[in-house]
């Protein structure tokens, strides 16, 4: 029963033919500045997650379509919807906790890391559901390209207009937007530490970084969130990021004390099974690199890292799988799964299980008052091992 | 050559058939198909094989590993389409092997053989792609609603035959031995073909290792990870014989019942599979849903399906069914398995997966089972009728009637850049 006429075509598997030189040409070596460009790819790829969700029902948000690249919409997989709702649900759940603690009459502030077209702030400001967000200052940081990007949307969009309000004023190069509740800073994260150090040196002078920064209260009971992002950086400058917002900026200053800060991370785990290496071979295939993903590979490493960045307070983590399944009641549970038929359970645990959200927090006062920002976050159900 | 031959040619080598080629396959198919029973029985020996999904290269691969058609007779499980980038290929492949060697291809219903799965997976809209329009994709509907429902393997042996050479060993390395009864074996290949690691377990098990083992058995993947088996032969086949060889034992086995997802609580025969009106797309619930979408499960009795579609049953369901049944096994795919195969129940039922990296994206392998012909009874089929006092203490069984001798050959997916046969460069989807 030989079968010699079938070729064998894993002998094609190694050393390398001509297609394999070219992939590995176009992956391999720190280039960084494609490097950039994969990784400002990555948003689109998201928005178009998102919007798949948003038509098929999972999610319930009206700004998805004015915030998509006209085009791109595609039906993504059940698995691949049922992640992204369990993923933005759990990131609201966490947000909304943050809003509801700190009085309505009360300043707070969310600053989102690498946000892409997010449209979490838009959801904020408009709820429907829920009361819209008071008192609330919302900073996203992206590179220059991605934020031009969701300006333009912006700009030919009556509807996120609407949400914004009036007040909002657009650079002259059309990457920056600041308005009285809603800031949008062109900037490579990499950059922070680097323009702390040099504002230092100098002492005075208006330095890139602060002007850049200029809106953001240091004083303020702030969350910062990092959805996919900072897992793109290498670890030193990933640790810098969170260094810099949690030591430098919300440092406190002189007589004020440092104020509340929490982190909120959305990052892939366990890359060392055979779906974790996988994903990391298939995403360098595609030239993404996920050069923090070693390094904070399991949820407790993901607890250690938030506790070494002095997120006293409380540390949890907990994969998607388990998000699903604890954190989604009942009744939703049903609601979601009656949307698709969802045939490939044991693909969907696989992927679940590699995609976590971590979240800690530290106390700390804001004008002499202590707020209790993130009590709510102590009811919140992490999982327990690794 | 004729045009049949010509198309088996094509399809091989990844290049689809004019569209009218297609409508007289599927008409052809049909013709064959409505004369088989909703329970096609097949005599051993025989390949088992099951989901494929599509990915046209592993497809290759699988026929590398277990050999070709119609030298091997191969028995698959459904769920040949969706989710891979080639399953009007493979599909189209399997139909047209199926058209031109009838008595060494089967081919069962899977749940994604339907038109309502088809259309949110992947197949319509890969048909529409590559003929521009849905008729292929009706004529290939239209062949799923006759499919059978399951097979019953008759006269397989318990003893593992000394296995054939192993499509890509050279003679050399051709094994010479004979295995126990219900022995189990399992070949590791690696993506060059070549055995990298072989086990072997006979079944002549203690009772209290019998109770230990009642999870299920984890297919060996790496040697010093796997307790209790021996002897451990690592390296080509036919270098550690161990077997008795005595042909005499090996007889008797039970029938094996092959369906793509599994029990049903409406189902306690075989026979009343056989009564069901098969001919259709396949129903939201009722018997021939549940033997497509059901999951064994470490549960008792019967439970919800997570899936929406089917039940999930416990080791006693499969016990009872087996033992009214004179079965030995039950053998299902369905289920992703990280290891090629999972048995469960005390060996009672078995996944077996044969969709290498699935959806290039689970890093898991692929198995397929071989099981081999019992020629003790002058090659003649013999179902068990309990004449035969058991050996070896297993519970799952009524007495008398043996496990068959398995063979799972555990393989990798295929290279994905692959000279001479187009391949898109697969794009798996990420939460970025």
């Amino acid at each position: 029963m030989s079968a010699p006429q079938i070729p064998n075509l894993n002998t094609l598997r190694r050393g390398g033919g001509g297609t394999r030189g070219r992939l590995r040409g176009r992956g391999g070596g720190p280039q960084t500045g494609s490097q950039d460009q994969v990784v400002q790819g990555t948003d689109n790829d998201a928005g178009v997650s998102r919007l798949s969700a948003v038509r098929l029902g999972y999610l319930d948000d009206p700004y998805a379509p004015a915030l998509t690249q006209p085009g791109a919409e595609t039906r993504r997989l059940p698995i691949i919807n049922r992640g992204t709702y369990v993923r933005t649900t759990v990131i609201d759940t966490l947000v909304r906790s943050f809003l509801d603690r700190v009085p309505a009459t009360s300043r707070k502030q969310i600053i989102s890391l690498g946000a892409g077209t997010d449209t979490r702030i838009f959801r904020l400001l408009s709820s429907a559901s829920q009361p819209p967000a008071q008192n609330l200052v919302y900073h996203e940081i992206d590179f220059a390209v991605n934020t031009a990007a969701k300006i333009k949307f912006i700009r030919a969009s009556p509807l996120l207009q609407r949400a914004l309000g009036a007040d909002a004023a657009i650079s002259a190069a059309g990457d920056a937007l600041h308005s009285g509740a809603y800031h949008i800073h062109p900037l490579d994260l990499r950059s922070l530490k680097k323009g702390a150090k040099e504002e230092g040196e100098r002492a005075s002078g208006e330095d890139a970084t602060t002007s850049a920064l200029h809106e953001v209260d240091p004083t303020l009971p702030t969350l910062v969130i990092s959805e996919c992002c900072l897992v793109y950086l290498s670890p030193g400058e990933a640790a810098d990021v969170v260094g810099y917002l949690a030591e430098t900026l919300f440092g406190g200053s002189g007589e004020a004390s440092p104020p509340p800060l929490g982190l909120i991370l959305y990052e892939p785990i366990r890359p060392d099974d055979a779906f974790g290496r996988t994903m990391v071979s298939n995403l360098a295939s595609r030239g993404i690199q996920l050069p923090t993903l070693h390094k904070y590979a399991t949820l407790e490493a993901q607890r250690r890292r938030l506790q070494e960045h002095g997120f006293h307070a409380g540390q949890a983590a907990a994969d998607v799988d388990f998000l699903w399944e604890r954190w989604v009641d009942e009744a939703e549970k049903e609601r979601v799964a009656g949307l698709e038929m969802l045939d490939e359970m044991e693909e969907w645990r696989l992927l679940a299980r590699h995609y976590c959200v971590a979240w800690g927090w530290r106390e700390g006062t804001t004008g002499g008052q202590t707020t209790g920002a993130f009590d709510g976050w102590r009811e919140m159900e992490g999982q327990k091992d690794g | 050559m004729s045009d049949l031959d010509r198309a088996i040619a094509q399809l091989r080598a990844c290049r689809l058939i004019p569209e009218t080629q297609v409508r007289e396959l599927c008409y052809k198919a049909r013709e064959l198909l409505i004369e088989e029973g909703n329970v096609v029985c097949v005599d051993a020996p025989v390949t088992i094989c099951g989901d494929i999904h599509g990915q046209f290269h592993d497809l290759m691969e699988l026929f590398r590993v277990g050999g070709d058609v119609p030298d091997t007779n191969y028995l698959f499980m459904g769920d040949f389409v969706d989710r891979g980038f080639y399953s009007l290929e493979s599909f189209l492949l399997l139909l047209c092997l199926k058209v031109r060697y009838p008595d060494r291809m089967t081919l069962i219903r899977g749940n994604h053989e339907s038109r309502q799965i088809t259309t949110v997976y992947g197949f319509y809209d890969e048909c529409i792609r590559k003929y521009g329009s849905a008729n292929v994709w009706r004529y290939c509907c239209e062949v799923f609603d006759y499919l059978a429902l399951g097979a019953v393997v008759l006269g397989a042996s318990s003893e593992l035959e000394p296995s054939g050479p192993s499509p890509m060993m050279n003679d050399a390395t051709q094994s010479t031995m004979a295995m126990e009864n219900g022995g189990l074996e399992t070949e590791v290949l690696n993506s060059r073909g070549e055995v990298t690691m072989s086990t072997y377990r006979g079944r002549q098990r203690s009772s209290s290792d019998a109770s230990t083992d009642s999870r299920n058995i984890s297919p060996p993947r790496d040697i010093s990870t796997v307790p209790g088996q021996t002897p451990l032969r690592s390296g080509p086949l036919g270098t550690g014989a161990s077997g008795n060889g005595a042909a005499s034992t090996a007889s008797r086995t039970g029938a094996i019942l092959c369906v793509h997802g599994g029990l049903s609580p409406l189902i306690d025969t075989v026979d009343k599979i056989r009564l069901i009106d098969r001919k259709q797309e396949v129903p939201h619930e009722g018997a021939m849903c549940d033997l497509l979408w059901s999951d064994p499960d470490e549960i008792d009795g019967w439970g919800l399906s997570p899936r929406g579609a089917g039940f999930l049953f416990g080791g006693d369901i499969v016990k009872q069914f087996n033992y009214k049944n004179d079965l030995s096994l039950v053998a299902r795919a369905h289920q992703l398995v990280m290891e090629g195969y999972k048995e469960m129940f005390d060996g009672g039922i078995v996944t077996v997966w044969s969709a290498p990296n699935y959806c290039y994206r689970c890093g898991n392998v692929a198995a397929i089972l071989e099981l081999g012909e019992d020629t003790s009874a002058g090659g003649t089929v013999a179902r068990s009728n309990g004449d035969y006092a058991r050996s070896n203490g297993l519970l799952s069984n009524k007495p008398g009637v043996r496990s068959p001798g398995r063979r799972y050959r555990v393989f990798e997916a295929a290279a994905q850049d692959t000279r001479g046969m187009p391949a898109k460069k697969p794009v798996a989807d990420y939460f970025l």
